[in-house]
């Protein structure tokens, strides 16, 4: 008999997913139950044991049942992104060939696909559920609850996941056969985050807990996201904790949210095997081939900046290429993003200083982002300033250019209007703090463009883009600006302001021309 | 001789009212055991009819059929006896050669007692036995043709469709591919459909061949009734001849336009 498509499919994809580890193969499945075994049996009751308390009094209050839909919601949310993330970041549609080319079913290629990157998914759900349970084990819940929890848990995220995987392979038909749904697709798969990434600032910044504890706010949280699957699974986990072992007390609650989970299982699994269809096909999705515009008064400026002559063109040629990828623009997004839920959640309105800390931290990320990518198209990329006369000293001074006008107008901005928001910042302080910052970030962005070029990484998956990158986010602001604020703020009693302008700005120049002279010779030498 | 592939008015058209017409009214017919080549410019429609024909895609009107089965209604049997070398297909990097023809074999049902015997075999008969445990990202573009042409193979199909063999080839690698196709012609006997561009090929591997453009067949025929019917002496000229090409005085016309040189 043959084998079932969708297992041949699974297996297949286990194979490619775990195709790193093909020597511990075989026992990779025996070592992950293992550890797994031990973390369900002694680690999760342990790290339990030590939040009981907490737990316990927290049941009680209002904000026991939202809070608990916020972090399943969550955990739901991120169980659908992650496979569509992935997706996004590498679309091909090269392999969709090879299915529709043989006899199988599209919905048959669906279930194989779930399954076979299920392994990886299952230790997730294991970890979570094997924490819950751990935590409700003490109230003196009976087996049927447990078990009921333990299903309710696992339904939920496979369904998240479903929905996730369904997604992925629609917009990967989609978006993966033209290079202009490739660049939507890795846009897409940055910012898509962003919303979670809020909700969880948000509760790190503890305004949402208290918020929650508020009767009114924590009934409309209820309602809103009542509504959600993930918050079923929460209805019954908070029943169960309030109620341990007497699950006649919430017995006609159990059944309706806990039956609406299953239903709701059922109901996604078929209409993904409905949609299957439409997730795998070749058909052509567009015929809208992208034209450029003749340049407008923004390029006119640029190349004005540049020179206005063929420095002016080799400007506005850099601009409009980095500028016409989608990717680079989520990036600026991504980070203009986290920066204003850094501000709103964790900083606040009265925190001066504390929003001047946090963009010394993002910014360098930023200035990485848009000036790092100048080796990612590749060594040929390169070679063609490399022919040119004068090609290398003018890739440099371009792509500092390009940089600056990016990244400085950016920041001026974000600093300007954190602190006009801040009711302690003088005008006059305000204009100091903007101007400290822009310098700040104009070197960073030298710093950046000298190490990418020392340290080329030929593609964002290569090893030395992750180094590069971990330079910009830890050696920057730790060297620059916090151990000079700690060790010469204790020893010389400085303040913020007198470390950026004394110590950060002029040391981050230094180093910012270092590494530039630097990075501008190798790329002369690069082969 | 029997026909093995007939198209009948096959047509696909895309965009808003089917302005783009890929594929336009195609007729053919390809003979059982012969070589057929459908050569064309690029975004002549050569691809979309492969796909077609496979059941990778439908088709807006008309149908065909492949060894004797309608592409409309009976997919899961033309795929059966059809096997695809697509133009740029998606490799399984990190699968080994095995691992991959394994895959493959399983997808078209060869039953699992053969299976392991065939997959040696063709791992043989490419000179890939040696390394069929290294993963394919580790191959050359050769090798990795030639593991896309023994899963092509895996489930031995009496039709075989190759889009575009060599066009990513090195010479070597090239001549390896056209050797192969020659042998499965001429000592299996199969019914081989090559799309190409590139006429060398075509001419020397094909029985007849078809000449499209803009989805449309304008010339069916054998080199040499296409050489005669243009009445030219090469099937470069004649290729020219019928699809239309660049005049020769235009190519350097730019250079007349003052201030032009550096």
């Amino acid at each position: 008999m043959p084998v079932p498509k969708w297992l041949v499919v699974a297996r297949n994809e286990y194979r490619i997913t775990t195709s790193k580890i093909r020597k511990i193969r075989p026992y990779f499945p025996i070592l992950i139950i293992g550890l797994l075994a031990v973390y369900v049996a002694f680690i999760a009751p342990a790290v339990a044991s030590l939040l009981i308390d907490d737990f316990l009094a927290f049941i009680i209050t209002f904000a026991a049942v939202p809070m608990v839909q916020i972090f399943l919601f969550m955990i739901f949310f991120y169980f659908i992104i992650l496979p569509i993330t992935q997706t996004l970041k590498e679309m091909e549609t090269g392999q969709l060939e090879i299915f529709l080319a043989a006899p199988i079913k599209p919905s048959d290629v669906l279930l194989g696909e779930f399954l076979g990157h299920m392994p990886l998914y299952a230790i997730a759900i294991t970890v979570i559920t094997g924490f819950f349970t751990a935590v409700l084990t003490p109230l003196g819940l009976d087996m049927v609850q447990t078990a009921i929890i333990i299903i309710v848990f696992v339904v939920t995220f496979l369904s998240a996941y479903w929905i996730g995987v369904v997604i992925a392979a629609i917009l990967r038909t989609r978006l993966g056969k033209t290079a202009r749904g490739k660049d939507i697709g890795r846009a897409l798969a940055l910012v898509i985050a962003l919303p979670m990434i809020a909700i969880m600032y948000a509760i790190m910044g503890g305004g949402l807990t208290e918020a929650l504890v508020d009767p009114g706010t924590s009934g409309a949280v209820r309602a809103i996201l009542g509504l959600l699957p993930s918050s079923w699974g929460a209805e019954v986990f908070v029943g169960f904790a309030s109620n341990p072992g007497n699950i006649g007390a919430v017995g006609f609650e159990t059944v309706t949210r806990f039956g609406g989970l299953v239903a709701f299982f059922v109901a996604v699994l078929w209409l993904g095997a409905k949609a299957a269809n439409r997730a795998y096909s070749l058909e052509p999705t567009t015929f809208i081939a992208s034209r450029a515009k003749p340049d407008g008064a923004f390029y006119k400026t640029v190349k004005y900046l540049g020179g206005g002559g063929s420095f002016g063109t080799l400007l506005v040629s850099i601009f409009k290429d980095y500028s016409r990828r989608l990717e680079n623009l989520s990036k600026i997004f991504y980070m203009v993003g986290l920066l204003a839920i850094i501000n709103i959640f964790l900083i606040g309105p009265d925190d001066a200083e504390g929003a001047l800390l946090m963009p010394q931290f993002i910014l360098p990320l930023l200035a990485a982002f848009v000036v790092g990518e100048v080796t990612l198209r590749g060594k040929e990329a390169l070679f063609i300033y490399k022919k040119t006369p004068s090609g290398v000293g003018r890739l440099v001074k371009a792509r500092l250019l390009h940089g600056w006008l990016v990244v400085v107008p950016i920041t001026a901005a974000i600093i300007t209007v954190s602190t006009i928001l801040s009711p302690q910042t003088t005008f006059i302080s305000s204009l100091t703090i903007t101007g400290l910052a822009t310098l700040f970030v104009a070197a960073n962005v030298a710093f950046v463009l000298g190490l990418s070029l020392l340290n080329p990484a030929f593609s964002d998956k290569s090893g030395n883009y992750v180094i590069n990158m971990m330079i910009t986010m830890f050696a920057i602001p730790n060297g620059l600006f916090l151990i000079p604020l700690i060790v010469l703020g204790r020893v010389f009693d400085l303040g913020l302001y007198d470390i950026l302008l004394y110590v950060t700005v002029p040391l981050s120049w230094l180093v910012g021309i270092v590494f530039l002279y630097l990075g501008k010779r190798k790329l002369g030498r690069i082969e | 001789m029997k026909v093995l592939i007939r198209t009948d008015k096959l047509s696909k058209h895309y965009g808003k009212g089917g302005e783009i017409k890929a594929v336009d009214e195609l007729d053919l017919e390809v003979y059982e055991g012969e070589t057929f080549g459908l050569l064309g410019p690029n975004g002549a429609g050569k691809t979309t009819t492969v796909r077609l024909l496979n059941c990778i895609i439908k088709p807006t009107s008309g149908t065909a059929t492949v060894n004797g089965y309608d592409i409309l209604k009976e997919e899961t049997d033309v795929k059966r006896v059809t096997g695809l070398l697509a133009e740029s297909p998606g490799l399984y990097e990190k699968l080994s050669a095995h691992e991959f023809l394994e895959f493959m074999g399983a997808l078209y049902d060869v039953p699992s007692n053969i299976l392991p015997e065939r997959i040696d075999d063709l791992l043989k008969l490419f000179g890939l036995y040696d390394r069929r445990d290294y993963l394919l990202e580790g191959y050359s573009r050769g090798m990795k043709q030639k593991v896309l042409i023994a899963s092509a193979l895996i489930h031995d199909p009496p039709i075989l469709f190759f889009d575009e063999p060599t066009s990513m080839l090195d010479p070597r690698a090239a001549l390896m591919v056209k050797d192969l196709i020659k042998k499965l012609a001429d000592t299996v006997g199969k019914t081989i459909f090559i799309c190409s561009h590139i006429l060398p090929v075509v001419e020397e591997l094909c029985d007849r061949i078809g000449i499209i453009n803009r989805g449309r067949l304008i010339a069916v025929g054998t080199v040499d009734e296409i050489i005669a019917k243009a009445e030219t002496k090469t099937l470069e000229e004649a290729f020219i001849a019928i699809t239309g090409g660049v005049q020769e005085k235009e190519l350097l016309a730019w250079r007349e336009q003052k201030g032009a040189g550096a």
